[in-house]
Order: C-alpha cells, then structure tokens, then sequence
C-alpha cells in the first residue's frame, strides 16, 4: 500500500479490508421504496462480477417482517436497526447509524435510491466516512481488476454522461435514480442471513418532527405536474388564461394534469408550481403534450425524459417539433377541440 | 476496532440578545448555458475561462428564504462562495439582492475540488470567520451539476442537523429554535420540523420566489468594494484536504448522452383528421387507454 499523504481529517482506507456490495433500504409507512427493491437487484449483478455478497441494510423502528422481504427480493444478508430512538425519520441521525455499520462491516459498495430522502441521507453518509459519493446515477457497473465502481451520471443539463470514480477510498457510494433498473421477482423460498444490530452511541436528535400533512390540491383539483403520468403543457401560443383553461379540459378528459412554461406561470395564466424546466420542476411523465410551446432550451431541460411527447404549434418550425414522437401543426383551438370530442366519443361508446 | 465517526452535535445556543439571526448562506457561481458547457481534455473538469460565471437560479431561493427570515426576526444575511477571482461580480448581485456582506473564497489551491473537498472548504471558512452563525442555507442543488451533496456535507463537517426541502421557516428567538417546513415532492406530504439552532437548511428550488436585484445596490456593492476576498493565508487549510488532493471522487470518462430518439412524426392538414391520427397513435402506444 501507498503511504502518500492524505487529508489528517480522513482516516487511513486499506482498499483490501472492503468486501461486498450495500444497498441502504428506505421504506415508509410500512413499505419498502420501490427503488431500493431495484437496487438489491442491480447489487446482485455486481456482487456477482466480483464474487462477493449483497446485504440490505434497514434502519427503523417495528420493522417486523419487512426485514425478510429483503432476502426475498434477493439480498443474501440483512443487517438492520430496530430502536424507538429512530421511530421519527433524522437525516443526520439515520446517516449516522449507517456510517456505524458501515464502519463494523466494511463494504466496499454503498448504493442509495436517489428519492429525495436518500438524496438528502446520502451525502451525509459519505461525507461522514470521508469518501467520495455519485448522486443521480443512471447506470452501474464494477471493474473486476480495481474493483472500482464506475457510476454513470448525466451532468451539465443531460447533455453528458461522466463517468465517476472513488480509486482510493472506501466504500464507495452512490445514489442510484428509480425506476432505471427493474425490480427483482419476489420468491420467499430464498433464504438468508438476518442480523440486528444494537447502536449505542446516536447522536443527539436536537429537534424533532412535528406534522406530516398530505398536500392539498388548493383551488385546482389536478394533481401537480411531478406526479402525474400525464402532462398537457401551455406555452406562451397559447395566447392566454382563456386558452389555458381549454388545456385544463384537455387534461381532464385524459385524465392528466396541467403545467407550462416560464413565459407563462411568469405572465399568472397558471402559477408558479405549475412551472416546467430548468428553474421549475422536473417532469418525466408517460405523456406530455405541449401546446403553443415553442421549445426554449430552459424548457426542454424540464420535460426531455418523458416517455412520448407530443407537441401542438401552429409554426412548423418550432424547435419542439424536434423533440416530439408525434406533431401536429395547426391552430391549436380546433386541435383540441376535435381531441375532446374524439375522447367524449369514445366515453360514451364505452358506456353504452 | 471498529472505530465509530459520529460527529458530536455541537451544543446548542441561544440567540443574541436583540442583535437577530446570522444568516451563512454559501452560493455557487454555475455556467449560465449548460447546453454550452466546454470541458477540459485531460482532467473533465468544466473549462472557467472565458465562460461568465452567473448565480446559480436555485441559490437565488435560498437567498430569499434568508432574507425573509431576515426581514422578520432582524440579523444579517452573509454570502459566500468558493470560486475564481471572478467570482466578485456574481457575489456583488447578491448584495444587490439583499444580503449584508459578501465573501468571495478564492485561492489556486481550492481548484479541482469535488464536493468533499468544497464542503470541507466552506464548512471551515463558516466556523472560523462565523462561529456564531443560527442558520447556514443553501440551495437545493446547482442547475450545471446538480449533486444536491453541499448541505448535508457542510452539515457532516460541522457535526450539525440538517433538513433539505424546506419551504419555509419560523423562528422562536427566546429559545434558539426554528420550525422548518419542507415538502417533499415524491411522497406528496408537508413535513414541519423543529430544530434547535444552529442548523443547516436546503431550500426547496420550488419555493421563496426571489425578489429583483436592486441594480443599484449592486453598483453600490462594485465601489465600496464590499465583496471581501479570502484566501488560504487566513483560512490556513491543509492543502491535502482542499482542491484536487483532497478530492476521493475523478471523472474517469465523458461520454456525450444519447437524446432519446423520438420519432418526429408530423401531422399537417384538418384539425379533426389530426386529432384522430394522435389519438390512434397514442392507443398504440399505450400510453392513454383505449
């Protein structure tokens, strides 16, 4: 080993004492987050070109037999925390649990789903054991030589693809996007290892978690457009409130919600959640459908991974042309118009 | 052995008496125009030179959450932010937006920092020309990188509770607390935490839309020279912790993304002829239900 000198705030890593891939399970309410079941899969893949085990890790309060889910889904370990202590979800108490473990253990792999609890947990973690972390990634794989991970993350707006490495520390983290790996089968004939472990020494809580409350939909009874599975879209052609309002009966009637652009939420024809792109929120929707929206880069940033899209302009040389599964140029008044009588149509077929 | 590195919380204090919050919020300088981002050949590092160095969007949430806490309970706001010397006109508009004082953290050996290295950076400079600070507030993350690790790192080093997502704030001066409401998209809930200060605070990038630049604050800021820059001979960091050496994480390769394909297919002509192509099409597609 190289005895180069490092940072004196980190302690010294020997490379060699680090086996076997983690996964940091998250769960809520009593259900395990789809993302972590997906991550115990990739694991698997991983631990499998190096030889070594998967162990999910879960820290909670009453997990009862959610615990063995994680050996169904594929983990060969379980390590977990069981403690009233941790009944209410502190990042940097639930972050420090999983640096105790880690430090007993020694993985040379830590992987977190990339919801916005682990994004928040994560780096926490890392930070803590003073090693590297990848937020975001989208693809994993290990070099069997080095036993580096390489962690695959879009950067710079999508445009790149970097690929990340920790050569010379351990474990080496990274929180993983969901739904870019499917989930596992679930077979309860698998068995494994369960271990419970006892930590001592939490830090202080120094606050606590006082509410929890369900969003409320406000004056508008859609949804808001990060959930939705399908997102009609207003740009400025839309020309006003009035032809908003005939997007939000095009969205009724497919059962999608409504959300525009900066031009838009900027002029309050819709308000500002209701703003896709790169200062608003983030949309990867099964459908989008953009109307009058001519295809401003800062836009597209918002809507480029949704499964199709759809664009409505009466300019055959809008740029979001460029971008769309399926065009249509015209004015979008009639467009819709003939959509909503099309979808009324096949409703009431239905229902004869 | 199994050595444990838990960081001990540091003891909690109370406000001062009458004198209101101290407000740390650190900044970062991001490349206005992601889609014309140059790297460099050898390292992957993001070529500075000659690119203009803007306010990244979501830090200007983070900033009007401080000033909002600010114009409520009093104290002052202070920026700071780890960047080229050119980072001076970037920390000037933040003065012009509000905040008290600027400090413009500048030295050859923080470049090529990952975001250990540059919370490490922060973290230090925050404790040692602030100690006294209630709040430290960042962004939700950066619209060029988009890591979202800075809070929580910044928190680690300090040994500090940390909540990201926060939309808004409430601060009880007499007892040192503040309730914090955070929102977290995925789970569609509002969660209301109380903390004892100091904390470290991500703000939520959908939330406290920021108010104008006020121009001539900003040119106010320009010729009183009031960004104060701070290098490594004050702050005195092991250069083993800071930059490129005291960076775990290397950019092994770029690759350009792949777009996902689209099909690009277009529909001219009757405006019910085309709805009825659409609306077949999307039935294939299985993406509305027949």
């Amino acid at each position: 080993m190289s005895t180069s000198r490092i940072c004196p705030e980190w302690p010294q890593v020997d490379k060699n004492e680090y086996r076997g891939i983690w996964v940091y399970v998250e769960h809520q309410n009593g259900v395990i987050k789809d993302g972590s079941l997906q991550l115990i899969g990739k694991a698997r893949e991983l631990a499998s070109k190096v030889n070594v085990d998967v162990t999910a890790v879960m820290v909670g309060y009453k997990l009862g037999d959610l615990v063995k889910e994680l050996i169904y889904y594929g983990a060969d370990r379980v390590v977990y925390v069981d403690d009233e202590a941790l009944a209410v979800y502190m990042p940097h108490v639930y972050a420090s649990v999983i640096v105790n473990l880690v430090n007993k253990y020694k993985p040379e792999v830590v992987l977190f789903a990339a919801t916005k609890r682990g994004r928040e947990l994560a780096p926490y973690v890392a930070n803590t054991l003073r090693t590297g972390i990848t937020a975001d990634c989208t693809d994993l794989d290990i070099d069997v030589k080095t036993r580096d991970l390489d962690q695959v993350r879009p950067t710079y707006g999508g445009n790149i693809l970097a690929h990340i490495r920790t050569p010379t520390r351990r474990p080496q983290l990274a929180s993983v996007r969901p739904n870019v790996f499917p989930t596992p089968p679930r077979d309860t004939s698998r068995k494994g290892e369960v271990i419970r472990e006892v930590i001592n020494n939490l830090p202080k809580p120094n606050g606590s978690l006082i509410s929890i409350k369900p969003v409320t939909k406000g004056d508008s009874d859609l949804p808001p457009v990060e959930k939705a599975d399908i997102v009609v879209a207003a740009g400025r052609g839309v020309g006003g409130p009035e032809g908003v309002k005939l997007l939000v009966e095009l969205a009724k009637a497919i059962g999608g919600t409504v959300g525009g652009t900066k031009k838009v939420t900027d002029a309050g024809w819709l308000p500002v959640d209701r703003q896709i792109g790169q200062t608003g929120k983030t949309v990867r929707p099964t459908l989008y459908i953009g109307v009058g929206v001519s295809g401003a880069i800062q836009h597209i940033f918002g809507m480029k991974e949704s499964k199709i899209i759809v664009a409505i302009n009466s300019d055959p040389n809008a740029p979001i042309f460029e971008y769309a599964d399926y065009g249509i140029v015209g004015d979008y008044r009639q467009v819709i118009q003939a959509l909503l009588e099309l979808l009324n149509q096949r409703r009431a077929g239905k229902g004869s | 052995m199994g050595a444990t590195v838990i960081s001990q919380v540091t003891p909690t204090q109370g406000v001062g008496k009458g004198e209101g919050l101290t407000i740390i919020v650190p900044v970062k300088a991001a490349v206005p125009n992601i889609t014309a981002v140059r790297l460099d050949p050898v390292t992957h590092n993001l070529v500075r030179e000659g690119v203009p160095l803007m306010l990244n969007p979501y830090d200007r949430n983070a900033l009007e959450f401080a000033l909002r806490l600010k114009d409520r309970y009093g104290g002052r706001v202070i920026t700071l932010s780890m960047a080229p010397p050119s980072g001076k006109d970037f920390l000037e508009s933040t003065i012009g937006m509000g905040a008290d004082e600027a400090y413009l953290i500048t030295d050859r050996v923080f470049a090529g920092a990952d975001t250990l290295a540059t919370s490490y950076t922060v973290a230090m400079t925050i404790r040692k020309l602030f100690p006294e600070f209630n709040l430290v507030v960042m962004g939700e993350e950066t619209t060029d990188s988009t890591t979202a690790h800075m809070p929580a790192q910044v928190a680690s080093w300090l040994g500090l509770p940390y909540l990201y997502y926060v939309v808004d704030g409430e601060v009880n001066l007499k007892e040192g607390t503040v309730r914090l409401t955070r929102y977290l998209e995925d789970e569609g809930v509002f969660e209301e935490y109380e903390f004892q200060m100091p904390v470290i605070v991500s703000v939520y990038k959908g939330s406290n839309p920021p108010r104008e630049i006020s121009l001539s604050r900003k040119i106010q800021a320009r010729l009183g020279n009031l960004v104060k820059s701070v290098t490594n001979n004050e702050l005195k960091l092991d250069q083993y912790c800071v930059g490129l050496r005291g960076s775990p994480t290397i950019v092994a390769k770029i690759e350009d993304a792949k777009p996902i394909p689209r099909k690009k297919q277009v529909f001219k002509g009757d405006p019910k002829e085309a709805a009825k192509w659409l609306i077949d099409n999307l039935t294939k597609e299985g993406v509305i239900k027949p």
